[in-house]
């Protein structure tokens, strides 16, 4: 029971919305509605799961003074000064709630974003550094990849496409047209049509039950 | 060790120096080099350019705070054009983390730019989960998915959304993103409800949706700081991401010289130890 009946759910509602796809929505009622607004519920219960499920797994190593429960402590603080205030209704103060001027919407802009911008731009020093360590023309194939990489990068700058207006004037639209437009729009496509087709198949191996991770079993 | 060796094993602190330069120092003097408009650029700024005056266009926030320099500048630029324009903007997020907060300040602060009123000339929807289901569901009824904006007002009491039901009411939707959300717009929004639409991307995702706008699915597209300066030139608001293009310009320049001096000092170094031995 416990493996058929999440199939038998699973099946019936994937069923339901090819049927809303294919047939007239006045056939088939707001059955679709129905159903999109029961997934955006439980989409918000999955965010509830993952606050509960992070609290859990940190609270441990806190309470049992492991190695590194610093980090825990400080991410389950974290949790609690973001997510406290920011779900108390804003009628009891203007502290609560997301709204600007919040306790969440000033630890969001002065730690939050700045932390995550932090970390994304020292992707630019590890790029930098690769590219003098790893990036190696050995071959035909990484010679031709590094060339392309490097006219690439040229255009796509002020500087670069200066050096190629100097070349010749039509120089950049001719890579716009024929590497981003052509070579890659082919090697795209043929990335996007397989993702396509496995999307597909994996859908139709949940619907069918022989795809069965998702209930936590292979 | 010779000049090569010592290339070819420097301390990766110097080239974290140099890229930290190269960043830091067109910030300090700028260069104001001169900036191409690519045709995909131009042609999504053509495109809500011809719009009629007062047409509803939706703008999504779909992107998170560590990528706001490429992506936040593109939302202005969207904001002048559409707000000069007198266009009504419903806005929306799918990113939970960050999203609510970007798209409430950029649009309070450009609402108050061009001295537009909430409910009547903008809208902002806020985040709602699952995607998906999200983008599917606004095609039958924008009320079923939000039933309250971002602030808690129920739709029905905002004078603009009670004109505008579903997808069919808004005439383009300008997509700002920097991850994969871009995909369910297109195959759900565009393919299912004949939406037409534009994104602005990071620089990292522009090459994927080339394909698209060669189809026709996306009318134009503005890849990462470049797409975002060339919009900012294109709405006459020259900003922070014509400013950074002369920092991407340099630290460009110096990954290539990178690249170049790696494979120099690695071949000329392997040559002579083969010599060698």
């Amino acid at each position: 029971m416990k493996t058929k009946l999440p199939i038998a759910i699973a099946f019936l509602s994937g069923l339901a919305m090819i049927a809303v796809f294919i047939l007239n929505p006045e056939k088939v009622g707001d059955m679709e509605g129905e159903l999109l607004q029961w997934t955006t519920v439980i989409g918000g219960f999955t965010l509830l799961l993952g606050v509960v499920s992070i609290v859990r797994v940190n609270w441990r190593p806190v309470v049992r003074r492991e190695t590194g429960w610093l980090n825990n402590a400080a991410l389950l603080l974290s949790v609690a000064v973001m997510a406290i205030p920011s779900v108390l209704p804003v009628s009891w103060s203007p502290l609560f709630g997301t709204d600007g001027g919040s306790i969440y919407d000033w630890f969001f802009i002065n730690l939050s974003a700045p932390m995550m911008a932090t970390m994304f731009a020292m992707l630019a020093f590890y790029v930098a550094s690769a590219a003098f360590r790893a990036f190696r023309a050995r071959n035909a194939e990484a010679t031709l990849l590094l060339l392309t990489a490097t006219i690439v990068m040229l255009w796509r700058v002020p500087v670069g496409e200066g050096i190629f207006v100097a070349i010749h004037p039509k120089l950049p639209n001719l890579i716009n047209t024929y590497v981003m437009g052509g070579v890659n729009v082919a090697v795209q496509r043929g990335i996007i049509i397989g993702a396509a087709l496995g999307a597909a198949a994996t859908s139709l191996r949940i619907m069918l039950g022989i795809e069965r991770t998702y209930m936590g079993k292979t | 060790m010779d000049f090569w060796q010592r290339i070819s094993q420097l301390d990766r602190r110097w080239i974290y120096l140099a890229v930290a330069l190269a960043v830091i120092f067109p910030l300090l003097v700028p260069m104001k080099m001169k900036l191409g408009i690519t045709p995909e650029a131009r042609q999504l700024y053509e495109t809500i350019e011809a719009l009629p005056d007062s047409s509803v266009v939706m703008l999504t926030f779909d992107y998170y705070p560590s990528t706001v320099a490429e992506t936040r500048p593109m939302s202005i630029g969207a904001l002048h054009q559409m707000f000069r324009k007198n266009l009504k903007v419903i806005t929306m997020t799918t990113i939970p983390l960050g999203g609510p907060s970007i798209a409430d300040r950029t649009m309070r602060e450009m609402a108050e730019l061009y001295h537009k009123i909430y409910g009547v000339d903008y809208v902002n929807l806020g985040y709602k989960a699952n995607y998906t289901a999200v983008l599917l569901g606004m095609g039958s009824s924008i009320e079923s998915i939000y039933p309250s904006d971002q602030y808690g007002t129920p739709l029905a009491k905002l004078p603009l959304m009670q004109t505008v039901k579903n997808y069919d009411q808004i005439s383009f939707i300008f997509i700002v993103a920097d991850n994969g959300i871009v995909d369910n717009w297109i195959s759900i929004v565009n393919a299912q409800f004949s939406k037409p639409m534009g994104a602005g991307v990071t620089a990292v995702m522009a090459p994927k949706f080339y394909s698209y706008v060669q189809a026709k699915q996306m009318t134009g597209l503005l890849g990462g700081m470049k797409g975002a300066a060339e919009y900012e030139m294109l709405v006459n608001k020259p900003a922070m991401a014509l400013i950074g293009m002369d920092s991407q310009s340099l630290a460009h320049l110096l990954i290539i010289g990178f690249v170049i001096a790696g494979n120099v000092a690695f071949f000329v170094t392997r040559k002579k130890k083969e010599s060698k031995g």
